[in-house]
């Protein structure tokens, strides 16, 4: 589903992924943690595809295309999505208006046709109460004013309308309440199934109690220092992430 | 004699002298004022008013009046709300076979003025803001447009809304310009001749009365080449009065525009003005509040959008001259290619006019790297209890929002135009008439979809 080999990318000329290696299978739910800073956040954005990051070395394949040359729309075409760290807040454009045209917007792409505004409110309403999003927030601006907390459920609200085959969550879990955080475990729960898979980066375990990670991955420094298996995320609670640079038992 | 201080008002002279006959009341309103334009001159770079407004190729260009043409109905139905009342104009001359004027109030064209009935309140007021009985400080000048205007007006609009009536149905003043075929320049060159049409409006607002005014400018067919309308429209409210007026500015992309609009206000009146500009090559508009009474209150909101080589120019002005009084001011710009854009906001406060609440907000939206806005925010007060703010800005796409609403699948182009239409929105979305905010919001989305020429 998911190959990436020996990225390299830099943001503003400073080298931040120095040789990430990372496969994901459908089916197939992995864990990326790490301590702040050591290139988490920088991953994600580069497989969204944001344009001022600069892969400049190794190979990104999504579903078996090589993602290099696809923008970032073409990129959720395909059926990724990316829960971001920081949503972003967009005045003037209503969020259930922003939700039905990015929906349509990938079933065009994909030649399906599009939902009428009755289809679309009805799928809205049954997944915003799937993931407790509170109907008056679809009415108001993208994320604009939002609690962090919101601004999480609401990135977790659009994963549930879009149904990406892959979906990176980039530390959906920090900010939240012990509730919010179920709620979105849930979430991603619910969408769990075995042509889907999910890349949860997180910075504590705590999440992890939720949703159950097939692999755990330890990144630091921009480069995956220790793969393991869901033992992995405990054995970090423990002991933390020093001395874990070396011991690599493979992903 | 006469010391030569920029272009020659010769052209523009002559065209006075070979006018064709007119309503005899507003025969000598119209000599006093062509004599303050031949006084005034042209204004030039040179002048501070006009420092960023280059006339050179239009005063350049010779002028002729723009010729009379009848006008079909498939012409006019792209600028026409169902069901509104009207008064068309084609080339600055009215055409009653397109119009059907209100009941409610009297509208009347001026060129078919009488004596009696509505003639007596136009002959007061019309051209009041010219000839200094209701024009801004003596600092302010004559506007040389207005002025030349009031001498050269053909025909033109005089609204008058009884004293008490409550006018639910928007009145739409139509202005077509449909200029002889082959007076168009070779494209991105300055015109060797050009069409000129001077479109007047005059609206009288009863005491305690209630009326929206919609004023449209556009090209019959804006292929047809460039042409300069030169407009001037005054508003004259009465005690208690709520006025809302729209000026909707949809001309040729090489058309001239440079228009003059002014609103007097008496105790407690209220005037709601929305300036909309999507076309002209060169645009000026000067707009004046003048809060006369106490307690009135005045918005002047506009929002143009231009791309190409399109300039803009707002020249805003208002006065508060009595106490408690307000006004607000919205302006924004969408600017694309290499247009460019002036707004100029003076905001005066007579020492008279204590607890003035005066807000004024410019803000900018570039879209590439060659536009260009410039915001210049000019207070004077003279009072001491009052509140004044003004903010500018200039600014660009949100590359954050651009990315996260890609991210989500959204192309690139929609994308843009989502976050266009949400900066510029609230300026649309004010029009309360549904027919006119259907059709702002169309301008709006289809001059985001390829305006510009690159
Ligand atoms: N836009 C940016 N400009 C400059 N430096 C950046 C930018 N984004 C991230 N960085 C730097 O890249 C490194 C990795 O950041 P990030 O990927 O956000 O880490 P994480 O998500 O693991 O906390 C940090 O040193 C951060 O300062
Ligand atoms: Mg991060």
């Amino acid at each position: 589903m998911l190959r990436v080999r020996d990225l390299h990318a830099r943001v503003e000329q400073q080298e931040i992924l120095k040789g990430v290696d990372l496969e994901v299978k459908a089916g197939e739910v992995h864990a990326v943690m790490g301590p702040n800073g050591s290139g988490k956040s920088t991953l994600a954005q580069v497989l969204a595809g944001r344009e001022d990051y600069d892969v400049t070395a190794g190979s990104l394949e999504l579903f078996g295309e090589d993602l290099a040359e696809m923008a970032p729309e073409e990129r959720a075409h395909a059926g990724l999505f990316l829960a971001f760290q920081y949503p972003v807040e967009i005045p003037g454009v209503g969020n259930s208006y922003f939700l039905k045209a990015a929906l349509n917007a990938i079933r065009k792409a994909r030649g399906e046709n599009e939902l009428d505004a009755m289809d679309f409110l009805q799928l809205l309403r049954e997944r915003a109460e799937l993931v407790a999003v509170d109907e008056a927030l679809l009415r108001r601006p993208v994320n604009e004013g939002f609690s962090g907390g919101e601004k999480k459920r609401n990135e977790i609200l659009q994963m549930a309308v879009l149904e990406p085959r892959l979906a990176v969550l980039d530390e959906t879990d920090s900010g939240l309440d012990i509730d919010a955080l179920k709620t979105v475990a849930a979430g991603v729960n619910a969408l769990r199934s075995e042509d889907r898979a999910f890349v949860v980066i997180t910075h504590y375990q705590r999440l992890l109690n939720y949703i159950v990670p097939d692999h755990v991955h330890v990144l630091l420094d921009g480069r995956i220092v220790r793969s393991g298996g869901s033992e992995l995320a405990l054995e970090l609670e423990e002991k933390g992430y020093a001395g874990l640079t070396n011991g690599s038992s493979g992903g | 004699m006469s010391v030569s201080r920029g272009p020659s008002t010769a052209p523009y002279l002559d065209l006075y002298a070979r006018r064709g006959g007119e309503a005899e009341v507003l025969r000598t309103r119209r000599q006093e004022a062509i004599e303050r334009f031949e006084a005034a001159g042209f204004p030039t770079v040179r002048d501070e008013e006009w420092r960023q407004t280059n006339l050179g190729s239009l005063l350049r260009a010779a002028p002729g009046a723009a010729s009379a043409r009848t006008i079909q109905d498939r012409e006019l139905a792209p600028f026409l709300y169902a069901d509104c009342p009207r008064m068309v104009f084609v080339n600055g001359r009215y055409a009653p076979e397109a119009s059907s004027p209100p009941r409610q109030v009297e509208a009347v064209a001026l060129a078919e003025l009488g004596a009696g009935g509505a003639a007596e309140a136009v002959v007061e007021h019309l051209g009041a803001s010219v000839n200094g009985s209701a024009s801004c400080s003596a600092d302010a000048g004559v506007h040389p447009f207005a002025a030349l205007n009031t001498g050269l007006f053909e025909d033109g609009a005089a609204i008058v809304i009884p004293d008490g009536a409550i006018v639910e149905q928007p009145l739409q003043v139509l202005w077509l310009s449909s200029p002889a075929a082959g007076a168009q320049a070779a494209r991105g060159k300055a015109p060797a001749a050009v069409e000129v049409s001077f479109p007047r409006l005059l609206v009288i607002a009863g005491e305690n009365s209630q009326a929206s005014v919609i004023e449209t400018f556009a090209a019959a067919d804006p292929g047809a080449g460039g042409y300069f309308v030169c407009p001037a429209a005054e508003f004259v409210c009465g005690a208690g009065s709520v006025l809302h007026h729209t000026r909707l500015q949809a001309d040729a992309t090489d058309a001239f525009h440079l228009g003059f609009q002014h609103a007097q206000l008496e105790r407690s009146a209220s005037f709601d003005s929305s300036s909309l500009a999507f076309g002209g090559g060169l645009v000026r508009n000067d707009t004046m509040g003048l809060l006369d009474g106490e307690g009135s209150h005045c918005t002047l909101d506009g929002l143009y959008v231009v791309a190409g080589s399109q300039f803009v120019d707002n020249h805003m002005r208002v006065e508060h001259r009595q106490p408690h009084t307000t006004s607000h001011q919205l302006y924004k710009g969408v600017l694309d290619d290499r247009a460019r854009s002036v707004f100029n906001g003076r905001i005066y406060v007579h020492q008279a006019a204590q607890k003035t609440d005066a807000k004024q907000t410019n803000r900018n939206l570039l879209l590439s790297k060659s536009a260009l806005a410039n915001s210049n925010p000019q207070l004077e007060i003279f009072a001491d209890d009052v509140r004044c703010t003004h903010g500018s800005t200039i600014g660009r796409l949100d590359e954050d929002a651009l990315f996260y609403l890609r991210a989500r699948g959204i192309g690139r182009e929609q994308a843009h135009g989502m976050l266009v239409y949400a900066f510029a929105r609230e300026l649309v979305e004010k029009a309360s008439f549904e027919p006119l905010r259907q059709d702002l919001e169309e301008r709006l989305l289809a001059s985001l979809n390829g305006g510009g020429d690159g």
